[in-house]
């Protein structure tokens, strides 16, 4: 299985904020969501990758080629959606077209005015008219239309009301039907990877705390309930984190066969959502992976 | 390149209409203002403009994202300049005829000069500045420039013949071939300089 892209050893020290020599690879032919609480990464991840930031360390690859001296190459095969208003809002998305177009070798007018059409987009109105699904279904139109290999979206459901996210979810579901394209898709709202995504990586504090299929997560990951009679250091040691109250406790495994092995009919066992996993993972200790 | 260059008109469209309504504005409402900022103004008028608009949205995202390089949308910005300013000069050279407005070449050639100081000065401040700002400088500096522009011009003026007086063994032709070479210099190390910013400008 090959690696679309690769983040070998990536540091990067912002004002605020650092990732520290991360690792990072995304396959081939999937999706993959990147998940993590607001201001946990993602979006300086994308931009290393998109190459808007610059690592100050290690190494980033895309399609196995670095930035340094294939930047045009690269990018010509990425499709990018961010998740707040990057074209000049004065203008309709006719002339964003014509801008956009001519920056790429296989920019397809037929497929764009397809999707235009498709999400009912009106190309003589200026794009700050547009309400906020508008201007993503925008994006997504021209990030569609250049026979991308590779999607880059960072947070495209953010700020959609559930109607316009469903209809977006199912977009994305037509796009990887041929199998050749690969999305990467950061998102807060975990729910809209339920339905889509096949890897999941999780982000907390700049580091990746995993990089799973979606499937080993749902099978290997669970809510377990029970008295806190049944807690010591050697139970504990299966948890990932641990909530207690008076009625008992409530934790995160990520080995639900053991777990059950152990305890077996004294807890209850239910599948954990993927925002349990992220709730619990936050702040949990970063050697469980 | 030449597409990053059209853009700058894509995104003009109605401020290119208003141009030549701008030079007429100038040429009946100003009558006694030098030519040279009419010049000036003319051919700083797309630049100007392109440095605004890219300041308003996030477009540094959007350019960094398409297949350019840095160096390519530096490169297109400084050479787009020069080739708006020709264009732009040479219409306003055209309306001004028609307008029976007097001038003559000189006057264009030390536009164009003030205007290679001028985007050697302002280009690489754009690109440290917080687009917020960029309005704001904008502003102050067109006021600047149009409050200092007379004097300064009557001071030039004068100093020039003094220039000349004092180098009468150099040509005047060889007077302003070295203004030229100093401003189109100091436009060249500008190019350099914003290169150097923009390659490590964090979006």
């Amino acid at each position: 299985m090959e690696n679309v892209i690769e983040l070998r050893g990536v540091s990067k020290a912002l004002k605020a904020f650092t990732i520290d020599n991360m690792d990072l690879q995304i396959k081939q032919g999937f999706v993959t969501g990147f998940i993590g609480a607001n201001g946990a990464g993602k979006s300086t991840t994308m931009k290393l990758i998109m190459n808007l930031l610059q690592p100050d360390n290690g190494e980033v690859s895309v399609f196995g080629l670095d930035y340094a001296s294939h930047e045009k190459e690269i990018k010509d095969r990425i499709g990018f959606v961010y998740d707040s208003n990057i074209f000049y809002e004065s203008l309709n998305l006719k002339d964003i077209s014509r801008i956009v177009a001519p920056a790429y070798k296989r920019w397809n007018h037929q497929q764009f005015k397809a999707y235009v059409n498709q999400f009912e987009l009106p190309l003589n109105k200026p794009i700050k008219k547009f309400s906020k699904g508008m201007q993503m279904k925008a994006s997504i139109a021209i990030a569609l239309s250049h026979d991308a290999e590779l999607i880059i979206m960072d947070e495209p459901t953010a700020g959609l009301d559930p109607t316009s996210r469903r209809e977006l979810l199912d977009i994305f579901q037509e796009v990887m039907v041929d199998g050749k394209r690969t999305i990467l898709f950061s998102t807060h709202i975990t729910s809209d990877l339920d339905r889509i995504a096949d890897y999941i990586v999780l982000i907390d504090e700049g580091k990746i705390l995993f990089d799973k299929p979606i499937y080993e997560l749902q099978e290997q990951y669970a809510l377990v309930k029970g008295s806190t009679e049944l807690l010591d250091p050697d139970t504990e040691a299966y948890f990932i984190k641990i909530d207690r109250s008076p009625n008992g406790f409530q934790a995160l495994t990520k080995d639900a066969t053991k777990v059950k092995e152990v305890f077996g009919n004294h807890v209850v066992i239910e599948e954990a959502s993927l925002e349990e996993i992220m709730f619990y993972m936050k702040g949990a200790d970063s050697h469980y992976d | 390149m030449f597409n990053l260059i059209k853009k700058d008109l894509i995104i003009q469209k109605t401020q290119i209409i208003l141009f030549i309504p701008l030079i007429i504005f100038l040429i009946l409402f100003a009558r006694d203002i030098s030519p040279i900022f009419i010049f000036l103004v003319a051919g700083a008028y797309i630049s100007a403009n392109a440095y605004v608009y890219d300041g308003m949205v996030e477009s540094n995202i959007l350019l960094n994202s398409l297949p350019y390089t840095r160096k390519l949308i530096v490169t297109s910005r400084y050479i787009g300049a020069m080739v708006y300013m020709v264009l732009s000069m040479a219409m306003a050279g055209a309306v001004l005829y028609l307008f029976d407005y007097s001038y003559d070449m000189m006057d264009m050639a030390i536009a164009a000069g003030l205007f290679f100081i001028f985007a050697a000065i302002a280009f690489p401040l754009f690109y440290i500045l917080k687009p917020a700002y960029i309005g704001v400088v904008m502003f102050i500096g067109m006021i600047a420039l149009a409050i200092g522009f007379q004097p300064a011009a009557r001071f030039l003026e004068r100093n020039l013949i003094t220039i000349t007086d004092f180098i009468t063994s150099l040509s005047t032709t060889m007077l302003y071939l070295s203004g030229a070479a100093i401003a189109i210099g100091l436009y060249l190390i500008s190019w350099i300089i914003s290169q150097f910013i923009y390659q490590r400008k964090v979006f």
